[in-house]
């Protein structure tokens, strides 16, 4: 019994994922103190303060950082504040658009006056420095190739020194470590990060140092982001599998050691053959 | 030869090496303007290493479908792929997902087969984390027992089910996350940042020399 | 009498409710912002007695030309008088342009009024309350760019110090190779796992991870790689080494090609025992996992930096039953590794192992300078936490001039 097959381990995560998608039990979500730090500061902004929101992840972490996306940017434009994004992730550059596209509609927001959405350029840290010496050399133009030059929404904004307040939603590497060293730390601009739930805990020693003011971490963070808004979505719907799952597998841990301890305990035993 | 394989990439690694450590310091705008030069030339480089990149691809490839190595088959598809998405890229879509709202060809290609096979690669994680915390959180020893039980109360604390069910888990989660584990980090983080630092250094010195290709430092 | 005594008792109680009246800022001076980039002034002040909230203070600029004309003075900021003090974190003690306490502000370039570098500027405050207003004496600076940034003196000090320590360390351990370093669980098996393989007539597979030919994990894993084919050549068993990098793939022929030929085996090298497959996370992981299916591997080495493809890679090669040795410092990943791997190099053992196989004295020698390093992080860790604690409990600014020399100042 101690050696279960994979494929029963497997069939129970199915169950315990999708049974609760189909019929939640919907729970009250607990907000960290984190994550309630990048609300009240955004809450606290001033309208038309500048917000750059970098996502920087790809189609495989879209579960966990599209809700934090949409959660922070709906929020970000109830606030009416000039939103820029962009991605260093090239594969994540036509999901970034679509999540920019799909809430800016939701909440009637026009790209160019509300927001612009810069797209993708190589270079990582030098971009990152590009732009902090000149956003409009870094980026002649947005992601639908129109001319950033004039627009309203980057009124009085030339480079990274006039950002309100960053925040990049990292899957990996270029992300939060990367905007932290070429960017808040020449440019001294505040800044938070949001990242997959496997990376948060790695980024507490830049929470806790004051490096980032804030830090949301996985899908447990969006679902407490989109509590804090006033607006559910898939961040807050995912948590009840999540719960499943990870009572399934404490199950199945403990499962594991009751058999591990029994068969230690019959081994010990005279005449037992292993 | 050697002096254009060996000592010029040295002398340019020492200086530019040199200079942008000591550029951090000078907050003059000569100082800024060179960092400015310096990351453009750079944007452009990572522009060229992703040319590379492709090309490397599709040779490494061709010799695979040439010599019909095991395996070729997949070889063509993955050139027939490659291929069809640069096509369909540049002459229907310039590159973008969606035109004026509308969704393009690449970005039908882009959102109906790259999102969902990444998606897919990503979520298989969920039942290979089950299966090996099935085959290894087992208490076999002291330490074992204590990744053991901090694991359980972690998982529990950060699901609002435990949180409902064991509303102590929350608390204890978040101080074993904001104490314990920044510790820790910091550790891990101080240690792997002396390494890189001092990897720096060997290269500007030109004690590491394994970037130019080559097996050991000579 | 009475009279008298509550003259005197309510005099003093008056004169203690008797606001303060409008004073001058004291020792008002204008000067150029020191280790900045130029185009800004700072203004320093001593605080004045009353101080409120509800009293304005004006900051008014004009230009300055030849022979000391004055421009048309303009207002260009305005803020309570409580506020903008130098506090202690600000500034550290060698690079202060005021004492803590005193009011500092800073004047940058605005659109409203532009500085330029080279010019002399005039500066005055005005403070107000109500219809009362006092107004400083004029000050004069010129903003000029600075060439060094006084304030980071200690960074660099600290940078000079380590590189210092490390070419010690290099140079030490040239001269004496044979430097102790502790002996590593994970690398005992590598004997094992080769064995096994052997035994099984399986092949071998190694990782060199994500990383490209300028990062020090995979800078570790090229060279471990060398000292496991050198072992693989004799025995005769089959190496395979798939890539995501062309040029860590360049790397590791000529670093398995050398190791053939120091085991004194060179014909029996292949050259296709390393292979690029893609750069691309997943399609690499996928690839590599169908390696491990079809061919079952007897044994995985994991070396170097990884994301999110380390369980999808680890798990499928204990699914095929091979003993895993995995060296990371790519920490989020830690967890997946120590779970599913037999030995797991944690952080510098990775580091630490390249050097303890090949005792290379340039590798051993900067394991021993990172040591020093640390040692000395610790100690000023421990010296700081007490200062610090001392400076709360004895009220005292003094720990600073210790504590200040720790601390990052931009």
């Amino acid at each position: 019994m101690i050696s279960i097959d994979r494929r029963i381990i497997f069939l129970l995560i199915a169950l315990a994922t999708s049974l609760p998608l189909l019929h939640p039990f919907g729970l009250p979500i607990k907000v960290s103190p984190e994550v309630r730090a990048v609300y009240e500061y955004i809450e606290n902004l001033p309208e038309g303060s500048v917000f750059f929101l970098s996502l920087d992840f790809d189609p495989s972490s879209k579960p966990e950082l599209e809700p934090q996306a949409m959660a922070l940017l709906r929020h970000a434009f109830r606030k009416n504040l000039r939103v820029i994004g962009m991605t260093h992730w090239l594969t994540g550059t036509g999901l970034a658009d679509d999540i920019f596209s799909k809430v800016a509609k939701e909440m009637a927001k026009e790209s160019g006056k509300d927001y612009v959405f810069l797209g993708w350029s190589p270079g990582t840290g030098s971009l990152v420095i590009s732009m902090g010496q000149d956003l409009y050399k870094a980026f002649p133009s947005d992601h639908s190739k129109k001319p950033i030059e004039g627009m309203p929404v980057l009124a009085g904004v030339r480079n990274l020194r006039d950002v309100t307040y960053l925040i990049s939603l990292a899957a990996g590497n270029p992300g939060i470590e990367m905007w932290y060293v070429f960017g808040k730390d020449k440019y001294r601009f505040e800044m938070a990060g949001g990242s997959t739930g496997v990376m948060a805990p790695g980024l507490y020693p830049f929470l806790r140092s004051g490096q980032i003011n804030g830090l949301i971490g996985g899908l447990q963070g969006a679902a407490e982001y989109e509590t804090l808004i006033g607006q559910k979505g898939t961040a807050v719907a995912g948590m009840d599998a999540q719960s499943a799952d990870h009572f399934v597998i404490i199950a199945l841990v403990l499962l594991c050691n009751l058999f591990y301890f029994v068969l230690r305990g019959e081994k010990g035993r005279p005449g037992f053959n292993a | 030869m050697i002096v254009l394989k060996r000592q010029l990439p040295l002398a340019i690694t020492f200086i530019m090496g040199v200079t942008f450590a000591l550029q951090y310091y000078i907050p003059h705008p000569v100082s800024e303007e060179a960092i400015t030069h310096l990351s453009k030339w750079m944007q452009i480089i990572s522009g060229f290493a992703l040319a590379l990149g492709l090309a490397s691809l599709f040779q490494v490839h061709a010799v695979k479908i040439k010599r019909q190595v095991a395996g070729w088959g997949y070889s063509v598809i993955l050139y027939v792929a490659m291929l069809v998405t640069i096509t369909v890229g540049l002459f229907w879509g310039q590159g973008q997902t969606k035109v004026d709202g509308a969704q393009t060809a690449f970005g039908w290609i882009y959102d109906y087969t790259m999102v969902p096979l990444q998606a897919t690669m990503f979520s298989i994680l969920a039942f290979f984390i089950a299966s090996a915390a099935y085959r290894a959180f087992r208490a076999r020893s002291r330490e074992a027992a204590v990744l053991l039980v901090a694991a359980v109360i972690v998982m529990m604390g950060r699901v609002p089910l435990g949180q409902f069910l064991v509303p102590w888990s929350w608390d204890v989660a978040q101080w074993l996350l904001n104490v314990i584990n920044s510790a820790v980090r910091r550790a891990i983080l101080i240690g792997v940042s002396m390494g890189i630092v001092a990897l720096s250094v060997k290269i500007i010195l030109g004690y590491e020399r394994s970037y130019l290709g080559g097996g050991k430092d000579q | 009498m009475i009279q008298l005594l509550l003259l005197l008792l309510l005099t003093p109680g008056a004169a203690l409710a008797a606001p303060f009246s409008l004073s001058p800022p004291e020792q008002f001076r204008a000067l150029d912002t020191p280790n900045d980039a130029g185009k800004s002034i700072s203004l320093v002040w001593k605080p004045s007695p009353g101080e409120n909230k509800d009293w304005k203070v004006q900051v008014w600029m004009a230009e300055s030309g030849a022979g000391g004309a004055i421009g048309e003075f303009k207002k260009v900021m305005e803020f309570p008088s409580n506020t903008r003090y130098l506090k202690p974190g600000d500034f550290p003690w060698w690079a202060q342009p005021a004492a803590k306490g005193d009011h500092y502000v800073k004047v940058p370039f605005s659109a409203a009024f532009p500085l330029e570098d080279g010019k002399p500027y005039a500066a005055k405050l005005v403070i107000r309350e109500g219809d009362q207003e006092v107004a400083s004496p004029v000050s004069e600076a010129i903003p000029e760019p600075n060439w060094f940034n006084l304030a980071q003196a200690n960074n660099l000090m600290f940078v000079v110090a380590f590189t210092g320590v490390l070419l010690a360390s290099i140079r030490a351990a040239r001269r004496n190779p044979h430097v102790y370093l502790r002996r590593i669980a994970g690398l005992d098996a590598v004997e094992e796992a080769i064995g096994r393989s052997t035994e099984m007539g399986r092949p071998i597979l190694y990782l060199t991870g994500a990383g490209d030919m300028g990062e020090l994990p995979t800078i570790a894993a090229t060279v471990i790689l060398g000292e496991v084919a050198k072992r693989v050549a004799h025995y005769d068993t089959t190496l395979k080494v798939p890539h995501r990098d062309p040029i860590v793939m360049a790397v590791c022929q000529e670093v398995v090609k050398e190791a053939y030929v120091e085991a004194g085996r060179p014909d029996a090298y292949r050259e296709d025992s390393n292979f690029f497959i893609t750069s691309d996370q997943f399609s690499y992981t996928a690839a590599v996992d169908g390696i491990m299916l079809r061919e079952k591997p007897a044994a995985n080495f994991f070396m170097g930096s990884y994301f999110a493809e380390s369980l999808l890679l680890t798990e499928t090669g204990a699914s095929t039953g091979a003993i895993q040795i995995a060296g990371t410092d790519s920490d989020h990943q830690l967890p997946f590794f120590v779970t599913t791997c037999d030995y797991t190099l944690i952080g510098e053992e990775l580091y630490a192992a390249s050097a303890y196989l090949s005792r290379e004295p340039v590798l051993v020698g900067t394991l021993r300078g990172q040591d020093v390093g640390k040692a000395l992080i610790m100690a000023a860790l421990v010296l700081g936490t007490t200062l610090a604690t001392l400076g709360v409990l004895v009220q005292t600014d003094a720990v600073n001039y210790v504590l200040d020399l720790f601390k990052d100042f931009k």
